[in-house]
């Protein structure tokens, strides 16, 4: 792997990782801030709006949660948990 | 205990869910539906099936309508056979009679037959969707008297961060607090986010009311609308 790749891929994780503890930690802004950076490096990384959507959703944001689990089932049809949420949001029982 | 016995009559979309939840909740489900295919399709969910006319006595008698603790009515389609079946059910004693109606003139005819509860699911969701729609922020509402409600509501911007007691909810908005519930951000042993819902059920008058927290209150309508701003 050469180092750009390397480098792209490790600052992608960790602006994940570093979201996720934001998120945990009730920072809810400044998590947004890091998955959003995860979609500037990567648009086609689920897990970034996933956790987005999770964060809308705790914030009683449910428009744009859904809209964010749906862009995350664009990229990842197959992605179990956000159609869980997705479903549970919109009223289907899974 | 003796586990309760139902009897749905009808097994369209409502009966048939009817059917199966009230199976979930470990009762007794006699189904009945003139359609051997949907009779069919439900009978490996609910105690017994039967495939009858339930405008004929006779058939439900024999298949035991009269034994049961409450029959639903649900046949959607024709009025006719919903009355008729309704009047049959009621000639045969049943104690609890509830009716699925699917139009004013429906339930006013139900009532005057005795039926025991009617109810209108299409006027009841319609309702709620509009609720939802015009107030956003009131997630759910349960009409307790014509004047009071009991409603599960986003907490105002003005009351965060503040203690129950220090809110003000009573004295500004005239209305009670009865239950809390909160998002929590959870990382699960797979490293994946989730959230996790709590209730407090019992909050305190010094429990402090975060952003975002969802509020379970009591109080009149017009204090309620007051709330929801």
């Amino acid at each position: 792997m050469s180092n750009d790749i390397k480098n792209t891929v490790s600052n992608e994780a960790n602006h994940i990782e570093l979201g996720k503890f934001y998120f945990l930690n009730n920072k809810y802004d400044e998590a947004v801030s890091e998955f959003k950076k995860v979609l500037e490096i990567n648009p086609g990384n689920a897990e970034a709006y996933y956790n987005i959507g999770l964060i809308k959703e705790s914030s009683n944001q449910m428009d744009e949660a859904r809209e964010m689990y749906s862009k995350a089932l664009t990229v990842k049809p197959d992605y179990k948990i956000v159609r869980v949420r997705l479903n549970k949001l919109i009223g289907i029982k899974s | 205990m003796k586990k309760k016995q139902f009897a749905i009559i009808g097994l369209g979309t409502f009966g048939y869910n009817v059917a199966v939840e009230l199976v979930k909740k470990d009762m007794q489900v006699l189904a009945i539906d003139n359609d051997s295919e949907t009779v069919n399709r439900i009978s490996r969910f609910v105690t017994q099936a039967l495939v009858a006319d339930a405008t004929d006595e006779k058939a439900m008698e024999d298949a035991g309508v009269a034994d049961c603790d409450s029959v639903v009515i649900s046949i959607g389609g024709n009025i006719e056979t919903s009355i008729l079946s309704t009047l049959i059910v009621k000639e045969l004693g049943v104690k609890n009679v509830i009716l699925k109606s699917s139009s004013r003139w429906h339930s006013k005819v139900a009532a005057k037959l005795g039926v025991d509860i009617v109810v209108y699911p299409e006027f009841e969701m319609a309702k709620k969707l509009v609720d939802n729609i015009v107030m956003p922020n009131i997630l759910e509402q349960i009409e307790l008297s014509k004047d009071y409600n009991l409603v599960e509501v986003i907490a105002p911007k003005e009351i965060w961060g503040k203690t129950i007691k220090n809110s003000g909810v009573r004295n500004n908005y005239g209305v009670n607090i009865i239950a809390m519930r909160k998002r929590i951000p959870i990382i699960d042993d797979d490293g994946q986010s989730d959230i996790k819902e709590e209730v407090n059920m019992m909050p305190g008058p010094d429990d402090e009311i975060s952003q975002n927290d969802i509020l379970v209150v009591i109080g009149s309508v017009k204090s309620l609308v007051k709330l929801r701003g």
